[in-house]
């Protein structure tokens, strides 16, 4: 039975962390490169039907990739050292994504809303916000190349240590 | 660090550095556990005998 549960959330675990990890790529490798090159008489078919939709999954992917990443920890019995680096094979890379995920709710998303217009904002604030979602996500990119090298590590020894 | 991340291949040579940094201070950390694991070791040893 413990088997199966630890199976269970280690596989949804790697689903979520698909869909947010995923949806992270296409957003950093597809959409903002390609922005420039849109028309911009259909450029709201990105800002106002498929990034809002992109949006709610990868905020909810970040969240139950979190979610079950620590339940997953917890009933294999690292959690403390991994947190507090005892184990840093994969706590390194529970910590990025902890930041990641931090970053997709209380920096991204916030200025997600505001740049798409999904929230009453100043005409100045739409660039700024843009910029900084910009910056953040490409910081997430950043991030989450060590981090799933950590993950992985966590599970298949690399001989590095 | 905004020049870095507003270049997408800048930003992926800076992930893989960090990625390298993370796997030298992780050999680093693992390191010192061992040390220390042998040293409670040997006090324990020592004081056996």
């Amino acid at each position: 039975m413990e088997d199966i549960t630890l199976f269970l959330v280690r596989y949804l675990h790697v689903l979520s962390g698909i869909m947010w990890i995923g949806i992270l790529w296409y957003f950093n490798f597809v959409q903002i490169p390609c922005m420039a090159k849109i028309p911009a008489d259909q450029k709201p078919a990105i800002s106002k039907v498929i990034a809002p939709e992109a949006l709610f999954w990868f905020r909810w992917g970040a969240a139950f990739t979190v979610l079950f990443g620590l339940i997953l920890a917890w009933m294999n019995g690292y959690i403390h050292e991994a947190l507090t680096l005892q184990r840093p094979d994969i706590g390194f890379g529970m910590w990025l994504g902890l930041i990641m995920a931090f970053n997709v709710w209380f920096v991204i998303w916030p200025a997600q809303k505001i740049a798409l217009g999904l929230v009453e904002a100043d005409a100045e604030a739409k660039p700024k916000a843009g910029r900084r979602a910009m910056l953040f996500s490409r910081a997430n990119t950043l991030m989450s190349i060590p981090m799933l090298f950590s993950m992985i590590s966590g599970q298949n020894p690399t001989g590095l240590y | 660090m905004s020049k870095i991340l507003e270049s997408l291949s800048m930003t992926i040579v800076a992930g893989i550095v960090l990625t390298i940094l993370m796997v030298i201070a992780t050999h680093e950390i693992d390191k010192m556990n061992q040390s220390n694991v042998h040293k409670a070791i040997s006090d324990i040893q020592q004081k056996m005998n």
